[in-house]
């Protein structure tokens, strides 16, 4: 079996490429826990000092995830449109553009060329080009959609996901010279990213192939996914001002931040409920258990990380003391994981194979990468969660020094540079195997 | 549920929220002139925003509790530290860190200056009292509550004294918790540590202090009265 649509390959080297800087960052976060367990000497701090690490790490992460999107959409796009996609060769120079835009910016870290805003540090006149390569995606996918005439709603959340991602990025452009305005409209770009717009693509994607590997009504599926996108946007827009409690502004914020963000899990949970229901309503047998396993693992720590780590934190009476912390970075890093990085990996899983022309592949190695991941990670959030709440107690509660706070919490550190290392491995098994995709051993050669 | 009614859903909480949080918007940028003393926004509080942006500080310390977690938060850090304080870690922070380093920038004094207006300034929005741990820092009328109100106090307070040394619980670990100092040094001997640290301990990395004659004095008695 190989793909409907010629035009479909283009996703391939999105997808390869996303895949070799989703390696690099991981390696690079191994780096920056082992910054924090022990003492880098000071003439290599002087050169490579954490903050460039860490802009490398979180820049990472966002190119590579974006790619994947971007990948993910031209796979889905001609399929959902019944045509082919407008123009592959912009496609191509798109990701060119792209990746060579966001290796310079990462040489460039290197060499303190940077905006100096964290996780939006890629400077003038690279930003720009963003915005170009942006354009130029929207452009193809929309007039593949035009020239369709085929109106689904998964294309309109997904295409309406894709406009309001590269319109929230607008606001990263001006220089803003009061500091608190300055991190108001930060979070319209990062908030609203993953809260608003990439919640509306994550929802298109997931589906999108709950149709395909389930074979329920399109109808029905279309009917929920309009409901949970309202219930996104509801609690999710307003929701941006959990991060508003201390900058600054209004003290109205820490209501409507608090009342708001406290129903943030209730679209997530109700996508859980009603992938549930997809499945066991199916009308055949599920095509590709490991598709079904990652669907399922994206679902219950899309839930467990974004909802219950996010809801842990975000009342106002408990933030005060745990904003700014390691708390946060459990967060982060689970919702990520299970709300992002999980969707893509399911994705890259359903097309890779398909790009390959397997219509069977075998799925050891996919399914021991998908544990050793989901483990680790788990392993990784419950570390950062105890170093998150002996800072919060050491330093915010008993009022200690910084220092003395970190201190107590290096044990958690050097466990997370372990942690760090497994998950690397984890992630080259992932890469490895899904470069070398090889067809089904058949299940009496197996038993043989 | 009927689709009418998923679409209703869609429609209705989408457009409710985003005209909420726009309506909100608007009402904050009007507020924020206040909260955050807009009116102070001079050119070098601007300039110093950018040597913050300039030298990636960002990456490793919050501001606002926004940023990465690796160093402190600067939103209070000139209560903590004091204009002088803030410029000699920057100077020098191989003298100011132990297990965990910072870099050594290029900044120039006009740069420090700059950053020093920028943090002031910071150290002034109305944050709700956050971050709870440097509230007892809040100065009132310029001068330090948590210490009392000697010029002495507001000395150590100002001039950077916390960025090394421990006050009842808060400060720096870098130098000797000076807590009950009075207890272990005489007046003369803590007023010639702070003239020449050298000609008392002579591998003391203290910087001399650059105080006139009158502060001091003033410090010194303070310092000698914390017994």
């Amino acid at each position: 079996m190989s793909v409907p649509y010629q035009t479909q390959r283009v996703a391939y080297p999105y997808f390869v490429i996303a895949l070799l800087l989703f390696l690099l960052q991981v390696i690079v976060g191994t780096w920056l826990a082992f910054n924090y367990a022990v003492t880098i000497p000071q003439w290599l701090v002087d050169v490579f000092p954490f903050s460039t690490a860490r802009a490398i790490h979180t820049n990472l992460l966002v190119l590579w995830i974006l790619l994947g999107f971007m990948g993910t959409t031209y796979y889905m796009i001609p399929e959902e449109c019944k045509r082919d996609l407008y123009s592959p060769k912009l496609a191509y120079f798109q990701l060119a553009l792209l990746t060579g835009v966001g290796v310079t910016a990462i040489v460039g870290f290197l060499f303190g060329w940077t905006k100096g805003k964290p996780l939006l540090e890629i400077p003038f006149p690279l930003d720009y080009l963003v915005v170009v390569g942006a354009l130029i995606f929207l452009f193809n996918v929309g007039i593949t959609i035009i020239q369709a005439r085929r109106w689904t709603v998964i294309q309109g959340s997904l295409f309406g996901g894709l406009v309001f991602l590269a319109v929230m990025y607008l606001f990263n452009l001006p220089y803003y010279n009061n500091l608190t305005i300055d991190w108001y409209y930060w979070w319209w770009v990062i908030h609203l990213w993953v809260e608003g717009a990439w919640e509306l693509i994550a929802a298109a994607l997931t589906a999108w192939i709950l149709i395909k590997i389930t074979s329920v009504p399109r109808e029905t599926v279309e009917k929920w996914l309009y409901v949970e996108l309202g219930l996104f946007l509801f609690t999710g827009i307003t929701g941006t001002g959990h991060h508003y409690y201390w900058l600054g502004a209004p003290k109205y914020w820490l209501w409507f931040g608090g009342v708001f963000s406290a129903l943030e899990p209730l679209p997530i949970l109700l996508m859980v409920i009603d992938a549930g229901h997809y499945v066991r309503n199916r009308r055949e047998e599920i095509k590709g258990k490991l598709i079904f396993t990652l669907a399922t693992g994206m679902a219950v720590l899309h839930l467990i990380g974004a909802g219950f780590w996010g809801f842990l934190h975000t009342l106002p009476q408990i933030n005060y003391y745990t904003h700014g912390s390691q708390v946060t970075v459990a967060h982060g890093h689970i919702a990520f994981f299970g709300a992002y990085v999980l969707l893509n990996l399911m994705f890259f899983y359903y097309a890779m194979p398909k790009l390959k022309g397997l219509s069977e592949f075998d799925e050891r190695r996919g399914n021991l990468a998908f544990w050793w991941l989901s483990i680790t990670m788990m392993l990784m959030t419950l570390a950062f969660s105890v170093a998150g709440v002996l800072q919060t107690y050491i330093e915010r509660v008993m009022g200690m020094g910084y220092m003395t706070a970190q201190a107590q919490m290096r044990f958690w550190f050097a466990i997370l540079v372990v942690l760090g290392v497994v998950l690397v491995i984890g992630v080259a098994l992932t890469v490895v195997d899904l470069f070398t995709l090889r067809p089904a051993v058949p299940a009496e050669r197996r038993a043989g | 549920m009927s689709w009418k009614t998923a679409k209703l859903i869609f429609y209705l909480g989408t457009l409710v929220s985003l005209l909420l949080f726009l309506g909100l918007t608007v009402d904050t940028h009007r507020q924020v002139e206040t909260l955050t003393n807009a009116d102070r926004l001079s050119p070098e509080v601007v300039a110093g925003k950018r040597v913050w942006h300039k030298y990636n500080c960002n990456d490793c310390h919050t501001i606002l509790g926004f940023g990465s977690y690796y160093a402190p938060d600067m939103t209070k850090a000139y209560w903590r530290l004091g204009g002088e304080g803030i410029k000699a870690v920057v100077r020098n922070p191989e003298k100011f860190t132990t297990w965990r380093k910072m870099p050594r920038f290029p900044a120039t004094d006009r740069e420090l200056e700059d950053l020093v207006s920028f943090l002031k300034w910071t150290s002034e929005i109305d944050t709700n009292e956050w971050p709870p741990q440097d509230q007892k820092l809040r100065p009132v009328a310029g001068r330090a509550v948590a210490l009392g109100l000697s010029p002495g106090a507001t000395l150590f307070q100002e001039k950077g004294c916390f960025a090394c040394h421990r006050l009842n619980e808060t400060g720096g670990l870098v130098g000797p918790d000076l807590t009950r100092v009075g207890a272990r040094l005489p007046y003369e001997t803590i007023e010639k540590i702070l003239t020449d640290p050298r000609s008392v301990k002579s591998d003391a990395i203290m910087p001399p202090t650059a105080l006139s004659r009158e502060e001091t004095d003033a410090l010194a008695r303070f310092l000698a009265e914390m017994k």
